[in-house]
């Protein structure tokens, strides 16, 4: 165990050393211009989404409509803000979810008994394997589409891995002599859940909720693309990016699909960044250098 | 062990039980059945066409009842016909797309694994470099992108304008199978369907070989003099490899449930576009038959996963 | 490592990337004839997976390239002409249809004869054999084989829809199927195994899910064909067979307007336009209280801009629909052309009282049709409506969740208070009585919308008792004036629809036919230029 000698707590500790990773501050000055972007567009855009204009559609990007306008003469800038607002509800509300979820399951998996270990890792098995496309189809099928309804498809479909990861993880730790000692001592479930298992599998959380916030923009996108997830003409990165399907708009009116695409990878860059640069951060075992 | 192995599958069989009944039920709670998915909603029938198809079919039959047939069935052997193919068993059409969903999800893990775990090691041996930065970015960038764009755009460079590669399907119609053909066609599916599953394997290989590497036993190696190549394949790889087994073992298992997003886009005659068609025409008896095929083979790949964490990690006891 | 991996791996795909065109290149040398490969069964009017032509409600296209019904219509679906039967004579009080078949024999040598039909039309009558068809020949009540060339089918009563209905049932060999009880008949694996009929092509074999293959009948009657395969390929949706079709693959293919304009610069593709026979409308759901007064409906018509977006989204392509009706001899003069007028709709609805009845709380707008053009269609409705202050809110499901929703007998109005939709308007006029009629609300039949007109009804009715076949047009107009002034329907437009071919095909004939047809598309003549 590397014993800092520094007397702040390890929260700053954690600021200190995320300060300095110049990959996690570029994530950071990214995602600040574009999360306030999204969030303050209303009070600056002259468009607003479902604006629509039919003497002005599929036109290329001009000083008018710097983003160029859709099949119906929206504007594609307007709409690339409303599509972020969406997407990164969808995808902030369905990691918090199975984040939860998921951490619950794995770590009462771990720490809760045999009984517990099995009823816990039989419910994953049994999420894990429902194959996903049907799962899927059949569930949005039947919530039907709709943001909270994707919010629910992607959170449920996605929560299984994570607890077998904390399982993995916190069995590990199951067998060192500091959590045998606790357990010997009578430590409660909840200490042993937050007290040790959250931070010992931090690392593991923050990489997968990063993951997870990439991998339910692009769910949320992929259930576009199947014609669910969220229904036009509400805007979303996916639904908009659904219209690369055709040829015409793939070819001839590419600011369509590139600036929305462009937006969704931008973002997803930037908070992967920001994930790495908060794993090494909040890692109790991180190299000091 | 082999008693270990003979309660798991015994439990797999009960969840593959409690598996068809979710998902019957599931099923029943989808709106529209077989009949309405029938119907061309411009070209208007009356209902009591619809009923008499639906009556034909035994849908009129109460849902217990139903579920009850399609298990004493399924328990024998036999998991029915296609409600909307021509005479096809449920079998014989699982059967004849499990091989061409293996085969491209194969060729995709493969390339995907080996450049995956390859360049994660290589990302966290030479941490804060060069080829670690770019690797990190490349990967970022390979997760960032939604695979159906990857694929529309590759079919559009390399089929429609390159004309390089052939824009769907599995073999060329009315011609001879050869492998080459089929390779042909494989090309460009195998590796759209790498480029994510690659990303995300390096990223998982990178942290977990990191915090290996930081370890007391590491040091020890390290201080002992042992030469770094040794130290990472040695005593690092074994464990920092964990977390990328679980992945990959969790990867395999769906596997088997095809690739929706890149057969869809390359019209491959896998499992993931019979199931979306399933679904679609709400073919029930395909639908209960791939739901227990693909659970059997998640079920029996998660048991050899607990059984890898065994060999890889000799503290894990199997119990 | 992981370069030399990278190289080797990109070593190896450049390798076959560079061999493999080459393999692959010198199939269609030896065929003389040559192959023509297209996406028959893309798009709407399109079965894709479908065999049993008793059990389709599309798809026809390619069924009547080795199947021929009776009797059929011509390329440009003005009239129906002999296929089977080389002459149709009806008689006087429109009960009995006499049909003098051609001399020709099923692909298995054996001939074609009067207990052939009579069989076909037996088993296409018996709802047991899971026929499509049943209801419509309900009023079938005889079918006789005086001789081996002569069929006479005797009516109960008149009905003028039976020789449009009888262009969809496809002759079926009687020697061939039967032996199989009516009840196994309907995914029989003869369909998809070793089908015969009496078309220039042959069923060869089928691929499942990839194509189905047909060869060459040198003995068919038109002629032998000029190409020696036929190939129908299978695609997930129409962006595929675009692709295919640009690369080479597949020589034709249904494409979505708005993917149109990609080929229509381009001399290697011949783009080929046609009627959609298919009125779309916005459908008010009559059981749901706002519908009532006549105003609303009204203000519906002169709320959406109907020519703007005809012009900007459907290219120009599409009719706008006063009444059910576009064709020409369907439409009276001097009816209500509901042109574009907000100001109108907003009077309208202030008359009606809007506010009350709904204000600007959202109304849900159910539709089955996902294409991206009907996406953006629903956009600017939803947007021109929104000026008026009717606030409609799309939700677009898959088929079946469609059809269970509004087929459903009760209780549900309030889950599809509209709809925007489409119903096959022609090319034989009678087609839309299932859908306006009284006497057609489910479960008799399709008035989804459960429309209690009586104008409307009886003008259908008087439409459909009209045996005189020189004065039906008149008839269809009055169900034309009857839908322009009640609107049961926001009439909106029939659109074009669009196919592609290769410039290599020869003498190809195509037409976008709802269900596909059955047209005379003379596949005997079709061929390929190398």
């Amino acid at each position: 165990m590397p014993a800092s000698p520094s007397s702040s707590g390890p929260l700053a500790r954690a600021t200190g050393r995320f300060l300095l990773n110049r990959a996690a501050l570029l994530g950071v000055a990214l995602l600040l211009p574009l999360l306030a972007a999204v969030l303050t567009y209303p009070l600056w855009m002259p468009y607003r989404p479902n604006d629509i204009d039919l003497l002005a559609m599929n036109a290329a990007p001009s000083a008018a409509h710097w983003f160029g306008t859709d099949g119906v003469g929206r504007d594609v800038l307007a709409r690339t803000l409303e599509g972020g607002r969406i997407s990164l509800l969808v995808a902030a509300a369905s990691v918090v979810l199975s984040t939860a979820i998921g951490f619950l399951v794995g770590a009462i998996s771990a720490f809760g008994g045999r009984f517990a270990d099995a009823l816990a890792m039989r419910s994953v098995d049994l999420a894990m394997t429902l194959p996903p496309v049907i799962f899927l189809l059949v569930l949005a099928s039947i919530v039907g589409s709709g943001i909270w309804s994707t919010v629910v498809v992607i959170a449920l479909l996605s929560w299984p891995v994570l607890s077998r990861m904390i399982r993995a993880r916190l069995l590990e730790l199951r067998e060192r002599e500091f959590v045998m000692a606790s357990r010997g001592m009578g430590a409660g479930i909840g200490h042993l859940l937050f007290r040790h298992g959250l931070p010992n599998s931090i690392d593991i959380l923050v990489v997968y909720a990063t993951l997870q916030v990439a991998n339910a923009i692009l769910l949320e996108a992929g259930l576009s693309f199947l014609g669910l997830g969220v229904p036009p003409p509400a805007a979303s990165w996916g639904n908009m990016l659904n219209a690369a399907r055709s040829t015409a708009v793939l070819e001839q009116y590419p600011w369509q699909w590139l600036f929305p695409g462009g937006a969704l990878v931008l973002a997803v860059l930037a908070i992967n960044f920001i994930g790495d640069g908060l794993r090494d951060a909040f890692d109790p075992r991180a190299d000091l250098n | 062990m082999l008693r270990y192995c003979l309660h798991r599958l015994l439990v797999g069989l009960a969840m593959l039980l409690a598996l068809t009944v979710l998902i019957f039920t599931l099923l029943q709670l989808t709106p529209g059945d077989p009949i309405d998915a029938y119907i061309d909603p411009n070209v208007a029938m009356t209902k009591e066409a619809m009923d008499a198809l639906r009556a034909r079919l035994g849908l009129d039959q109460p849902l217990p009842v139903q579920y009850l047939a399609w298990l004493s069935q399924a328990a024998q052997g036999n998991l029915g016909h296609s409600l909307q193919r021509f005479n096809e068993t449920v079998s014989g059409l699982i059967l004849s797309r499990i091989g061409p969903t293996l085969l491209l999800m194969g060729a995709g893990l493969s390339i995907a694994i080996v450049i995956g775990i390859a360049s994660g090691i290589l990302s966290a041996v030479r941490r804060n470099t060069v080829p670690d930065y770019s690797l990190s970015v490349l990967a970022l960038l390979g997760i960032s992108s939604p695979a159906f764009l990857t694929a529309l755009l590759g079919l559009y460079v390399f089929s429609v304008r390159l004309k390089w590669t052939p824009s769907g399907g599995m073999l060329t119609p009315a011609t001879d199978f050869s492998v080459g053909d089929l390779l042909h066609h494989l090309i460009l599916p195998a590796t759209v369907l790498s480029i994510g599953h690659a990303a995300l394997i390096m990223r998982y290989m990178r942290a977990s070989m990191l915090e290996v590497l930081n370890q007391d036993y590491v040091r020890t190696a390290r201080a002992k003099g042992v030469k770094e190549f040794w130290v990472v394949t040695k005593h690092a790889l074994r464990n920092a490899l964990l977390p990328v087994v679980t992945l990959i073992g969790s990867t395999i298992g769906l596997a088997v449930g095809g690739a929706i997003f890149v057969e869809s886009v390359f019209n491959w005659p896998g499992m993931g576009l019979l199931l979306i068609s399933a679904v679609e025409t709400r073919d029930y008896p395909v639908i209960m038959g791939a739901t227990l095929v693909i659970g059997a083979c998640v079920i029996v790949v998660n048991i050899l996963t607990d059984l890898a964490y065994a060999v890889i990690d000799p503290r894990i006891k199997v119990a | 490592m992981n370069l030399k991996t990278t190289f080797s791996a990109l070593a190896l795909s450049a390798a076959l990337l560079g061999a493999l065109p080459l393999a692959s290149g010198n199939g269609n040398a030896l065929a003389q004839g040559g192959t023509i490969s297209g996406g028959f069964d893309v798009g709407p009017g399109g079965f894709q997976g479908n065999f049993n032509p008793l059990a389709a409600t599309s798809g026809f296209t390619w069924l009547v390239t080795y199947f021929e019904p009776l009797v059929i219509y011509d390329d440009k679906l003005a009239k129906i002409v002999g296929a089977l039967a080389d002459t149709y004579e009806v008689s006087a009080d429109q009960k009995t249809y006499t049909f003098k078949l051609a001399e020709t024999k099923w692909h298995d040598g054996q001939p074609f004869t009067a207990k052939d039909v009579r069989f076909t039309l037996e088993l296409a009558r018996n709802e047991k054999a899971g026929s499509v068809f049943a209801a419509r020949l309900g009023v079938v009540q005889s079918v006789e084989a005086p001789d081996d060339r002569t069929v006479v089918i005797t009516l109960s009563a008149p009905s003028p829809s039976m020789l449009d209905t009888l262009t969809k049932v496809m002759m079926l060999p009687e020697h061939a199927l039967a032996a199989i009880p009516a009840e196994q008949i309907a995914k029989h694996a003869w369909w998809s195994s070793s089908p015969i009929g009496t078309g220039p092509f042959k069923f060869t074999k089928y691929v499942a899910d990839q194509y189905v293959e047909l060869a060459a009948n040198p003995d068919y009657r038109g002629g032998k064909p000029a190409a020696d395969k036929l190939i129908n390929r299978y695609f997930a949706d129409p962006a595929a067979a675009i692709a295919a079709l640009r690369s080479g693959e597949i020589q034709f293919t249904y494409v979505d307007s708005n993917d149109v304009s990609t080929f229509s610069s381009d001399s290697n593709f011949k783009v080929i336009e046609g009627d959609s026979y298919v009125v779309n409308y916005v459908g008010f759901n009559q059981e749901v209280p706002l519908w009532q007064d006549l105003r609303i409906r009204q203000a519906f018509m002169y709320a959406i801009n109907r020519d703007a977006i005809i012009q900007s989204l459907y290219g120009g392509a599409a009719k706008p629909a006063n009444c059910v009706y576009v064709a020409d001899q369907l439409v009276p003069q001097g009816i209500e052309s509901y042109g574009y007028d907000p100001e109108k709709a907003k009077q309208l609805l202030a008359e009606a009282g809007w506010n009350k009845i709904n204000g600007d709380k959202p109304i849900t707008i159910l539709t089955y049709y996902t294409s991206p053009l009907a996406t953006n269609v629903l956009a600017a409705m939803q947007a021109m409506l929104a000026q008026v202050g009717i606030n409609i809110v799309p939700r677009a499901v898959d088929t079946p969740t469609y059809n269970s929703i509004v087929y459903q007998q009760s209780g549900n109005a309030g889950d599809y208070p509209l709809i925007y939709a489409g119903l096959q308007n022609g090319p034989d006029a009678s087609n839309i009585n299932i859908g306006l009629n009284e006497k057609q609300i489910p479960p008799a039949g399709a008035n989804i919308l459960r429309i209690r007109m009586a104008a409307v009804t009886d003008a259908l009715d008087a439409a459909l008792a009209e045996t005189d076949a020189a004065r039906s047009d008149a008839r269809y107009q009055d169900v034309c004036k009857a839908t322009n002034a009640e609107l049961p329907w926001a009439t909106m437009w029939v659109a074009n629809r669009y196919g592609v071919a290769s410039a290599k095909l020869k003498d190809f004939v195509w037409t976008p036919a709802p269900a596909g047809g059955p047209y005379q598309a003379h596949v005997e003549k079709w061929s390929i230029a190398e």
